[in-house]
């Protein structure tokens, strides 16, 4: 079933246009690791898929249903033509509950305890009583090896346990799917292991997971399916075997050649 | 001048006077420097927001505002405040106090407006990015997430601010509004002690300030405390 859809994404900074027209479709359950130079465009792509960045043009469909409220030229001339109906505003916080994020920054809440920063969404958003919450929170800090700082600040963490909280913060909502920004990227290097061991259970778990990394072992690994974003743009994908075996694009035989 | 009895003179004086430097000059200095803070922070706050709003229309002219008040001294916003607008608005009529409020707390709004925005914009944009992305609405993050961590930059330099307006109070001594400043002049020229006068005033102004700008040194010592014990628990993220 397909679960995310982006038609024809762009995204442009000022006058540098990072993302020229990205298709894609990530199905329920898949797991898909995107590769790439840095500028590329990757995080950009993942961050659209959330609105965290608006693509100027371009669809994005979440379980069907569109949620940019971009409009093609034909759309625009059909509306004012009164051919078809304004399509309603959609309701982006909504959307994104559905779409956890885990960022390279970790950002968890500093003035929020542990224990308060995976209960807040769900106690806000989800009308969650007090005692549930806590509950869930033990349940999802047990499950990542942090149950015993569930009355901790953040500050005291490292940052292999900030960015586990962080991923089980974004659980807390029960997303659909989770989105990964270069999640091990500011990691001490022997703090990667842990952190790439939730996720790699989180994936086994059948959560449709988005991850952009530069961990070639782990997306090798991990993945369904490895998507490399040049230039604004897939150049080439495809199961992880023949994506780092047979290499076909110049730029990926290139870049593959740099990083392995 | 003979400087030998200035002991004497001072110890005369504030027996003589006392009530009326602390009683009557200090309480309404302090008084001016309450009303001026208060209502300027609650007009800086409004004016902070006009100034993160995502209209031109509304940033421009607030920003217009915020740089004309910064950019002309105090005093003569005080002259503008107590002999053209009561001109200009007869049907409002306030005392000589209330218009010298009125300036401090126009003049205090602009700085703690700035004082606001950039303790709002200190805060990592990442903490917005992570409670979006979790769903809430942009009022949500505001109260959730950036306000309780910007409230930790914002308040020192509030105290600071406290302490600026204290002592510009003095200048509303220009028009004898009853103020510490006000009582120097009116002493000195019954007693024509002003060296002496001068001294006592200056020693009740550093009373006031040197407390609080201990109370706000600790605090922000505290705050960057706890800032370090986070820098120090990231790692060293290359």
């Amino acid at each position: 079933m397909e679960l995310i859809k982006t038609v024809n994404l762009h995204k442009r900074f000022g006058n540098l246009t990072v993302l020229k027209g990205v298709t894609e479709t990530i199905h329920q359950g898949e797991v898909v690791t995107i590769i790439g130079p840095s500028g590329g465009g990757k995080s950009t792509f993942l961050r659209c898929l959330n609105l965290l960045e608006q693509p100027e043009e371009g669809k994005i469909f979440f379980n069907g249903r569109e949620i940019t409220g971009n409009l093609t030229k034909e759309e625009k001339q059909a509306i004012r033509n009164r051919q078809m109906p304004k399509p309603p505003k959609v309701n982006i916080d909504l959307h994104r509950q559905k779409m956890g994020m885990v960022f390279q920054q970790f950002n968890v809440f500093p003035h929020l305890t542990v224990a308060e920063n995976i209960m807040l969404a769900p106690k806000l958003l989800k009308g969650m009583s007090e005692a549930d919450a806590q509950i869930l929170a033990r349940d999802l800090l047990a499950r990542v090896g942090l149950l015993d700082k569930y009355h901790e600040m953040p500050g005291n963490l490292s940052g292999g346990q900030k960015q586990r909280l962080a991923i089980v913060r974004a659980m807390a909502v029960e997303p659909e799917v989770m989105l990964f920004d270069e999640p091990t990227s500011a990691l001490d290097p022997e703090m990667v292991g842990e952190v790439l061991d939730v996720i790699k259970a989180l994936a086994k778990s059948g959560m449709t997971c988005v991850i952009v990394t530069h961990e070639m072992g782990f997306a090798r690994e991990v993945s369904d399916r490895v998507l490399f974003i040049a230039d604004g743009n897939i150049l080439e994908q495809g199961p992880p075997a023949e994506f780092f075996d047979h290499p076909r694009h110049p730029r990926l035989q290139d870049f593959l050649k740099k990083v392995l | 001048m003979d400087f030998s009895n200035i002991g004497n003179n001072i110890i005369k004086l504030m027996t003589q006077y006392w009530k009326v430097f602390l009683l009557d000059g200090l309480s309404h200095t302090l008084l001016l420097t309450l009303i001026a803070v208060f209502f300027g922070v609650a007009l800086g706050s409004l004016v902070a927001m006009c100034k993160m709003s995502r209209f031109w229309f509304i940033r421009f002219p607030i920003s217009v505002y915020i740089e004309v008040i910064r950019g002309t001294p105090i005093l003569l916003q005080l002259y503008v405040f107590y002999f053209m607008i009561p001109q200009m608005l007869p049907f409002l009529r306030l005392s000589p106090f209330m218009w010298v409020a009125v300036a401090l707390c126009i003049n205090s709004s602009a700085y703690v407006s700035e004082v606001i925005r950039s303790g709002i914009q200190a805060v990592d944009q990442g903490q917005t990015e992570a409670a979006r992305s979790l769903g809430l609405s942009a009022g949500q993050t505001m109260r959730k997430i950036v306000m309780p961590q910007a409230i930790k930059n914002i308040l020192p330099a509030l105290g600071n601010e406290f302490i600026m307006i204290l002592k510009e109070t003095s200048l509303a001594s220009t028009f004898f509004v009853g103020d510490l400043m006000t009582k120097y002049l009116e002493i000195k020229g019954a007693t024509y002690l002003g060296f002496e006068c001068l001294i006592i005033v200056g020693c009740i102004y550093l009373c006031v300030t040197f407390p609080l700008s201990k109370l706000v040194e600790s605090f922000e010592r505290k705050m960057s405390g706890k800032a370090g014990a986070k820098k120090a628990g990231t790692g060293g993220a290359v």
